[in-house]
């Protein structure tokens, strides 16, 4: 059986693809599929996966896919660690990136690029069908296209045919071995573990010196807190004798633009903070020399950009968060509040971040 | 005194929730909670604030918060009222309050709202309204404005979306004469913060009806919603006002009170136009839904002011 994985961002189209990837699997007598996606009550934006198994034989098992024969990501962003863990030997990453990366079993695809150039706007998701006829035997172009004619709505055929076309093209014609720059797998982002929230702010005052630009601490607030990053069942509730407030875990996942505001611009006008609908803008009790007086959680920040179009002095701006991560700590130019912005880990000076990483290492 | 961003809380009791990007609904929440702080007690029937806010095993909400059957929420808030009152457990700061979509308010829910509104129960009532079933994925509820696109009132060569007309929530719950009903839009959140505040401190049953948008639904940028929200009312398509009952203004029969009286309405087809939603009203559509507009602030020009 040939197993695909998709992971992608609800609303990216990744359960459309796996069906009619499925579909174009078992157009032929005797041959069959399954695709079926997973995700919670999460909302667009969240990561979410999706499955196509392919067989010669019905497909009865409808357990998630734990190692997949292609592991497909619509996002970049969700490629993080212990992505080869998903990997079936012999296995392949294919990835929506205009990035190269050092291991041959990940082939980069700018696919919001090839769709952009077809639709418009950036749809990633039927790329890498073309993508994945060029690589996989299971399925041929040919099925892919009749897959596409049958089960999407006529006015959406002639693009999308183009689509898979170029993206079989792409991948047909890839440069052999990844050029320069190459990006080294343990920078991109997103840990799938994360230490507690608390152990954080502990860890931020700690060791707070003088010099090094350090997180702003939200205040003491009575919040949802994150008591761990892997739910321990232990703690579950069983019954409805509940406390309130108990649970939460982080939804940065869910971002690819991340808002960083500009201390010297920002007067505290607090709109901002008013009008985030997932009330990561926090009030910094006493800002530092040369920080703003809000800053933004950024565990929990889904890059919605209201904060941005809110604010009336033009402080916060988004940036892409591949643009944030490739930023070193310190960047000259963008001085203390440039530094702040950063993702936690990168910004702590480096004795906190090894503090960090044996705690990180704890939880797991 | 009155709450402001400054002196609002720094707590956050709705936080870490699972809703889109940019939603409308959870800014309502939040900000409403904030206000009514950590003894309120929330009842929130199926939608999508129920759905993005309890993903056993995580939860939340900081407060005391629980689902309710979806027609049964301002029944269950009675119950939870009467519950606490009992056994002695009510402090002088709680506020039970329910958080229910436009669906779950002005179509499922409307009787049960309608019975704790005629006894009168110590609760007060939000309607999140973000103008269809967000949650089960954009079907049609009664206060979906004309013209919207939804899955069952699609838009093609034969029909241009939501054949209906909104419903006056508003002025129906105000023709129960209770003590305070008032609309809001997180376009305005100071407004709505105001409201809630104002609605925390009085007793009896309050209603207050917030427009949500939701991004997903309306076809808008997820940054969009807080403008848009802010435009809805600048257009005069929905309004700010409040309505006192006799218990509260001490006029016989209650008294309306427009609290944004607009001089100049920005442009209804921008605002229509910048929505996937209304991508099929044609220009006839958009000049009678300016028409039905200037003749709703006619009526209330009239009647609400003074």
């Amino acid at each position: 059986m040939i197993e695909v994985l998709w992971h992608g961002r609800g609303g990216q189209g990744a359960f459309t693809a796996a069906r009619l990837l499925g579909a174009a699997a078992s157009l032929a007598d005797g041959r069959h599929a399954l695709a079926f996606p997973a995700f919670g009550p999460e909302r667009r934006g969240a990561p979410i996966r999706a499955f196509t198994k392919m067989a010669d034989e019905p497909v009865g098992n409808r357990s998630a896919i734990a190692k997949a024969d292609y592991v497909v990501y619509l996002d970049d962003t969700l490629l993080g660690e212990g992505w080869d863990g998903e990997l079936k030997p012999g296995g392949m990453v294919l990835v929506n990136s205009t990035r190269t990366f050092d291991d041959e079993r990940i082939v980069a695809l700018d696919a919001d690029g090839i769709s952009s150039a077809v639709l418009g706007r950036p749809i990633p998701n039927t790329v890498f069908l073309g993508a994945l006829a060029a690589l996989c035997d299971r399925v041929s172009i040919e099925d892919v296209e009749e897959a596409i004619r049958q089960y999407m709505p006529a006015k959406l055929h002639e693009k999308n045919l183009a689509i898979v076309r170029k993206a079989m093209e792409a991948v047909v014609h890839r440069p052999e071995q990844a050029p320069l720059p190459t990006c080294h797998l343990e920078q991109v982002p997103l840990p799938i573990c994360h230490p507690e929230r608390a152990q954080r702010v502990e860890g931020s005052s700690a060791s707070a010196t003088e010099s090094a630009p350090t997180e702003p601490r939200r205040p003491e607030a009575h919040i949802p807190m994150l008591r761990t990053g892997a739910l321990d069942p232990e703690k579950f509730a069983r019954s409805t004798c509940f406390e309130a407030g108990y649970l939460t875990v982080k939804n940065a996942g869910w971002r690819n633009m991340r808002p960083v505001i500009d201390a010297a611009s920002c007067t505290g006008c607090l709109q901002c903070y008013l009008l985030c609908p997932d009330g990561t803008v926090f009030k910094v009790g006493e800002p530092a020399a040369e920080g703003a007086p809000v800053a933004i959680d950024y565990d929990f920040c889904k890059g919605c950009g209201v904060c941005a179009k809110a604010c009336r002095f033009g402080s916060i701006t988004m940036i892409p968060e591949s643009e944030a991560d490739a930023q070193p700590p310190c960047h000259p130019e963008r001085s203390t509040e440039g530094a702040k912005s950063k993702d936690p880990a990168r910004r702590q000076p480096a004795d906190q971040g090894t503090q960090r990483q044996e705690s990180e290492a704890d939880a797991r | 005194m009155a709450v402001n961003a400054k002196n609002i809380s720094d707590d956050e009791f709705f936080f870490g929730h699972k809703a889109c990007a940019g939603c409308g609904g959870s800014l309502a929440l939040r900000a409403a909670l904030k206000v009514l702080g950590p003894n309120a007690v929330a009842a929130l029937p199926a939608g999508c604030m129920s759905a993005v806010g309890f993903n056993f095993p995580q939860l939340a909400f900081a407060n005391n918060a629980m689902i309710t059957p979806f027609a049964a929420t301002a029944s269950v808030l009675t119950g939870i009222e009467a519950g606490l009152r009992a056994q002695g457990k009510k402090p002088d700061d709680c506020t039970v309050v329910g958080f229910a979509g436009d669906g779950g308010t002005a179509d499922i829910g409307l009787q049960a709202l309608s019975g704790a509104i005629d006894r009168n129960d110590d609760v007060l009532y939000i309607c999140y309204d973000n103008e269809a079933y967000m949650n089960t994925g954009i079907q049609k509820s009664s206060l979906t404005p004309f013209g919207a696109k939804t899955t069952t009132t699609p838009a093609g060569s034969n029909t241009r979306g939501c054949l209906t007309q909104k419903k006056n929530l508003f002025e129906i719950v105000a023709a129960h004469g209770i003590p305070y009903a008032a609309t809001a839009s997180i376009g305005y959140l100071n407004d709505f913060i105001r409201k809630v505040e104002r609605a925390r401190d009085i007793r009896g049953t309050r209603y207050i009806h917030v427009i949500a948008p939701c991004p997903t639904g309306w076809g808008c940028g997820v940054d969009e919603t807080v403008d848009i929200a802010k435009d809805i009312v600048d257009t005069g398509l929905w309004y700010l006002a409040e309505y006192e009952g006799e218990q509260v203004s001490g006029v016989p029969g209650g008294r309306f009170k427009l609290n944004r009286d607009p001089k100049e309405f920005a442009s209804v087809d921008a605002y229509l136009r910048r929505q996937g939603r209304f991508k099929a009203l044609t220009d006839e559509d958009a000049a009678a839904v300016e028409a039905g507009r200037d003749a709703k602030w006619e009526a209330m020009r009239r009647d609400w002011r003074g």
